[in-house]
């Protein structure tokens, strides 16, 4: 957008460290569309290729028609098949790409990391990113007829802040949680402490005339944007009821005809609105007739693609791979910052002696573990869960495997004669958990130390995976490294599985938070890491790819790191 | 047990006559049995002495089977039944010295059968992490018979004291445990089993439990049927006579007739108990892995294996299952054909 | 009669009390609750809540009334027709379970229509001529069969005709409507396991109609030996198989659980699996008391239908 009059301070300086090679020409893509330049401009001025959906023909976050494209026919998708109530309190992804095509979002960020305008057409930040002005589309139309104003988006956010709704999947965004504020209710819990209730600051969200939403927050935060695409804000119209799949009014170009949790869920096009009009949507060409979701778990995926039951599926796991590649069809992969982490708790024994946990790390070469799990895709973990697709990652030294070295250690800590230890796997996403573990109880082994593994039930995992002294526990991605670090090694979260506690980690933490410069962050990002990693509280192997998979009939098929679809651009041929 | 001290009315166990000298069988059987038991359930706790444990269980299975096969030899059917059956319990006992690779080690995945990679020719291929068949085949036959044994013992034991003490005392005992008993009985096998594994968890102690409660019931039926008839005869009225008291009673003198008849039922309930346990590790609720199993093997490769040419890996656990399976019903059916004949 | 029937649908209501009241205690245990607000909200998100919260949480959804007072309701309702609500696919729980009866029926009626013939034929050809070879081979298949657990038996079934000759889908989940084609194979399945057992029941009883003084009888006054098979054995060796079919029935619904799974067919084994593993204690209740009346229905019918078949055998 050169026609725009103001380019954020931020950008400006973006791009000087670009040009002075301070910055890579991606990562300034991505600075530049979160500080509202779109996708298409930053590009150029990165001076990088424009990617196919990176296009900003009239501004559009979708890829570019594509001129082959057969308009008609209904996309199969094999899925779990959830229930779809009231998208603030979704807590799964499979209930959000079930609503995504009816009810949209502010932003969205295509599988290229890169966020883009959506039903916002642009925004733009203060100088100290703590004022975001959000400026709407101008004719988008709800399903009823009415068009999206900013009262609506206004009513959304004040909704998702309401602590009655619960709404845990937006709060703990960054973006939300700087709109609130702790309140004394007046009442005391049973320990005799005033009951604290978190409310929104009044003002933190106001409409400035019918096409402005305004975000006052009471800190600074970088991520406004995509904290917009996080499959809970979806945007719903206010008289919305819970639940979603009485009577969905949304703005997307389907609506949902048919929902049966565990068997189907079939999206139409919406062609007339609920007054009679003729509902134009907003966003250009939409090539599908339907989309029917049929529910099958991870497993039989693959299978149900094979049998022409479906043209595309969710997700495929590794160990699925040789079937996949066996099949006709597309295989469609996506790097991720997901991973699994072997971590210790560092106040139970036999890992509250530091010697310990770190001879479990000295004995095991995290990129011969990723080889054996991941031959292909994904990226090696180092042990303190910032992944190299994240922009403020910084490269350590590399970790080198010390078989004897770890054996003194252990000597040393008194397990003269080895170690055994009992990890527990729930193979919450998958049995490659389960394989990761083997491949390290292999190398462990060469130590002297004897890791047996406790597989158990997922759902019998979930009850102790922050209690368990050693677990093997994953984590899902987000886009910054810091995220997950806040949410999980500081001292009293509801995370801190592992029981880390060390207040020059967090300060070191605070100090890269605080800090909006990508480059600047990321030399604060060493110490941090540093830190995480010399304290050897987790074997870190992999962080995973995903994979997904296609009919050779569907065309635009996107591969999301987090597996968001969208089809607006899909045709089948 | 004292029992096999007290005296066996030869009339009522026709197959007991068959095996000429019950002590050695006994002792063959406990020297077959108990290591392979202490290996598969508390192998963990054991350490070194797992090395060298099942040497003598070793000569101990050739010599139960020759003896088997004298005993039975009249029964082509039994004979088949019991190779089957002691073919697996033979792979169980020698696995840990058999030239095999490590069945939990990945090598190369995805080698079909009868090829060589890195070096290494695979009989029976690998399976999609690499690990190689013929090995977990082997292996895997060790917990399914462990566990599936184990849990027909302890439903044995369970199910015919309450069928001796049912039959035996009658009265309010017989009403409140026929009553259990029918509760049991009229849920399907399978959703006792969903219930009761849901609850416990899944492990090989927690399968014991479950297929007790699903076959106690029917073995407290036919033992209390027999308990009924049994104590009209003079031998008990002579120690009832005696001053004998009811325990005693029950155990010396109606447990070892009962004994009997139930031979070729428990036979035909090992095979059910081994369904039960493949097909309860394959939804999820039975045994976990690592450790290779029948049941584990099929879970595991039916969401990946779905293709001709890997589908090796789901018929090779699927026939072996079917073997020992097969085994145990013969051996039961031909035990019944002798007992007729007697 | 009818007092026999009185009898056994009081124990079955009965046994009933007993086997909701277990589950519901089982089901109230704080790990099965807090198993089910992992599966609504999810792990991370679970444990990530405060005590009020998560009270919060649990008494929205009903479940922090006292134990007793939701095993009444329950029971209340459940008299009134109202199988209660399952959590996992959101909707009354009733519908849904009768939705996949319904479905497991239609697979239970191609397994009948198919095991039936077979059973009795191989039965009555083996019963017929005792100790011959027919009847030895009989004898083999049925325990052969028998031997072959359901999973190893959908295991050959799909890698022999959907894997390798793709005459029938590997799946039947019947997305697009009901298929006839794709019912094959777990039919199939069931039958392979199922029909041995029969075919058995049948030979002994057929056996034993075969030694019986009266056909002996028959035979002796040369009577077509034909027409002493069809007229007179047949007749009554085929009691005893009546009464072991009906109460396949109860056999049926153990049975389809690894078959529902195993193919994705849609019916009340998978269901129950699932709503088993949720845990969605209201559909395995709803799922238990239809199993238990199945299971003592099938037996009342098996007995009454044993006493007109049989009019020497008359029950107190």
């Amino acid at each position: 957008m050169s026609s725009d009059k103001r380019v954020h301070p931020k950008v400006t300086e973006a791009k000087e460290l670009m040009e002075s090679g301070r910055m890579s020409r991606r990562e300034f893509v991505r600075t530049a569309a979160l500080l509202g330049v779109a996708a298409g401009t930053a590009y150029a001025m990165a001076g990088l290729p424009r990617p196919a959906f990176a296009d900003s023909h009239g501004n559009m976050p979708f890829p570019a028609d594509d001129p082959n494209a057969k308009e008609g026919g209904i996309l199969k998708v094999a899925m779990q098949i959830q229930k779809v109530e009231d998208p603030a309190t979704f807590s799964w992804v499979e209930m959000g790409n079930q609503a995504r095509h009816m009810m949209e979002y502010l932003a969205m960020t295509g599988p290229d990391n890169v966020t883009r305008p959506m039903l916002a057409e642009k925004w733009e930040a203060n100088d100290d990113l703590t004022e975001w002005k959000f400026h709407l589309r101008k004719g988008v139309m709800w399903h009823n007829g009415e068009e999206l104003k900013a009262e609506h988006v206004v009513w959304n956010v004040t909704r998702w802040l309401d602590a009655d709704l619960a709404a845990g999947g937006i709060i703990g965004l960054s973006t939300y949680s700087a709109m609130l504020e702790e309140h004394d209710t007046g009442e005391k819990d049973d320990d005799g402490e005033p009951k604290m209730v978190k409310k929104m600051i009044p003002g933190s969200v106001s409409a400035d005339g019918d096409y402005t939403v305004v975000f006052k927050l009471k800190k600074p935060v970088l991520s406004v944007a995509e904290d917009c695409y996080n499959y809970p804000t979806a945007i719903c119209h206010p008289s919305f009821k819970a639940p979603l799949s009485d009577n969905p009014i949304g703005t997307g170009p389907f609506t949902l005809a048919e929902l049966k949790v565990g068997e189907k869920c079939i999206l139409k096009r919406v062609t007339k609105t609920t007054d009679g009009k003729d509902f134009v949507y907003w966003g250009g060409k939409v090539y599908l007739d339907e989309i029917h979701y049929y529910n099958f778990d991870e497993d039989n995926q693959l299978v149900a693609l094979a049998g022409g039951d479906v043209d595309a599926i969710y997700e495929f796991g590794v160990e699925q791979m040789e079937l996949a590649k066996s099949l006709p069809g597309k295989v469609l992969a996506a790097k991720t910052a997901q991973t699994l982490l072997l971590r210790m708790q560092v106040d139970q024994p036999p890992f509250d002696d530091p010697k310990v946990r770190a001879a479990m790390t000295m004995a095991v070469d995290n990129a011969r573990a990723k080889a054996l799990v991941f031959p292909e895709g994904g990226s090696v973990g180092e042990n303190h869960h910032v992944c190299e697709i994240h922009p403020e990652y910084f490269k350590l030294p590399e970790m080198k495997r010390d078989v004897d070295g770890a054996k003194a250690l252990l000597a040393e800590a008194g397990h003269k004669d080895g170690l055994e230890v009992t990890i527990d796997v729930g193979n919450t996403d998958g049995p490659w958990h389960q394989t990761l573990c083997e491949a390290v109880r292999d190398q462990l082994k060469d130590a002297g130390i004897k890791m047996n593994i406790n597989v158990m039930p997922a759902s019998k995992f979930w009850e102790i995976w922050d209690k368990t002294p050693f677990g093997a526990v994953a984590w899902t991605h987000r886009p910054l490294g810091t995220m997950v670090l806040s949410l999980a090694y500081r001292k009293g979260v509801p995370w801190n599985e592992t029981h880390f506690d060390d207040p020059e980690f967090e300060a070191a933490l605070d100090d890269a938070e605080a800090t909006l410069d990508v480059e600047e962050r990321r030399a604060k990002m060493e110490k941090v890491e540093k830190i995480l990693q010399d304290a050897n509280i987790m074997i870190e192997p992999l962080f995973r790819p995903v994979y997904t998979m296609t009919s050779e009939a569907v065309n635009g098929y996107p591969a999301h790191p987090t597996q968001y679809h969208q089809f607006n651009k899909v045709w089948k041929s | 047990m004292a029992v096999t001290e007290t005296e066996v009315d030869v009339r009522s166990v026709p197959l007991l006559k068959r095996l000429t000298e019950p002590k050695v069988i006994i002792g063959l059987f406990v020297a077959m049995w108990v290591p392979l038991m202490l290996y598969v359930m508390f192998g963990k706790y054991i350490g070194n002495a797992k090395d060298i444990m099942l040497l003598p269980a070793y000569p101990a299975t050739v010599i139960l089977y020759i003896l088997g096969v004298r005993a039975f030899r009249e029964s082509w059917v039994a004979v088949l039944g019991l190779t089957l059956v002691f073919f697996w319990i033979f792979m169980a006992v020698t696995a840990p010295y058999l030239p095999l690779l490590d069945p939990n080690k990945p090598i190369a995945p995805f080698t079909v059968p009868f090829t060589e990679k890195r070096d290494i020719f695979f009989w029976l291929g690998t399976d999609f992490k690499g690990r190689d068949m013929l090995s977990r085949t082997i292996w895997g036959c060790q917990r399914v018979l462990v566990w599936g044994v184990t849990a027909t013992a302890v439903a044995y034991v369970v199910g015919t004291a309450f069928g001796l003490i049912a039959g035996y005392l009658s009265g309010w005992w017989d009403e409140i445990i026929s009553f259990l008993g029918n509760v049991l009985l009229s849920f399907p096998v399978m959703v006792l089993f969903i219930v009761i594994l849901n609850y416990l968890g899944p492990s090989g102690f927690n399968i014991v439990i479950a297929v007790t409660f699903a076959s106690a019931p029917a073995i407290m039926r036919i033992v209390r049927g027999l308990a009924l008839d049994i104590k009209t005869r003079d031998y008990v009225f002579a120690a009832q006579t005696r001053g004998e008291s009811a325990f005693w009673i029950m155990v010396v003198e109606l447990l070892p007739n009962v004994r009997g008849p139930i031979i070729v039922d428990a036979c035909l309930r090992l095979g059910y108990t081994t369904v039960a346990i493949t097909t309860l590790t394959f939804l999820g609720l039975g045994l976990q892995p690592p450790d290779p199993d029948w049941g584990l093997m099929i879970k595991e490769s039916a969401g990946t294996a779905m293709l001709w040419k890997f589908s090796y890996m789901l018929i090779v656990p699927a026939l072996s299952v079917s073997s020992l399976i097969l085994g145990f019903n013969l051996l039961a059916d031909g035990l019944r054909e002798m007992s007729l004949r007697d | 009669m009818f007092k026999l029937i009185g009898r056994r649908l009081i124990q079955m209501v009965l046994i009933m009390l007993t086997a909701s009241f277990i589950l519901f205690v089982i089901f109230d245990t704080p790990e099965f609750k807090k198993r089910l607000a992992i599966q609504e909200l999810g792990g991370f998100a679970v444990s990530a809540l405060d005590e009020t919260t998560y009270n919060e949480w649990l008494e929205k959804k009903g479940l922090n009334v006292p134990f007793y007072q939701r095993y009444f309701n329950w029971m209340g309702n459940t008299l009134t027709g109202d199988f209660g609500f399952s959590y996992e696919k959101n909707r009354d729980a009733g519908p849904l379970v009768w939705e996949k009866l319904a479905n497991t029926g239609i697979l239970a009626l191609g397994v009948f229509g198919l095991m039936i013939p077979i059973s009795l034929i191989l039965g009555v050809l083996a019963g017929m001529k005792e100790a011959s070879l027919q009847d030895r081979a009989v004898s083999f298949i049925s325990v052969f069969f028998t031997s072959i657990p359901e999973v190893a038996t959908a295991i050959i079934l799909t890698v022999v005709f959907a894997l390798g000759l793709g005459w029938f889908p590997t799946k039947s989940a019947m997305i697009s409507g009901f298929s006839f084609h794709e019912l094959i194979l777990p039919v199939l399945t069931l039958v392979v396991y199922d029909f041995g057992y029969v075919a058995r029941m049948t030979r002994a009883s057929m056996a034993e109609v075969m030694t019986s003084q009266y056909i002996r009888t028959a035979v002796l006054k040369g009577i077509p030996y034909s027409r002493v098979i069809l007229r007179h054995a047949l007749r009554n060796a085929l009691i005893a198989p009546f009464t072991v079919i009906v109460l396949q029935l109860n056999w049926l619904l153990s049975g389809v659980v690894v078959v529902e799974v195993f193919f994705e067919y849609d019916g009340f084994g998978k269901l129950l699996l699932e709503a088993a593993l949720f845990p969605d204690i209201e559909v395995v209740q709803a799922c238990t008391l239809v199993a238990v009346a199945v299971a003592v229905i099938s037996q009342i019918i098996s007995d009454v239908g044993y006493t007109f078949l049989n009019p020497r055998i008359r029950f107190g």
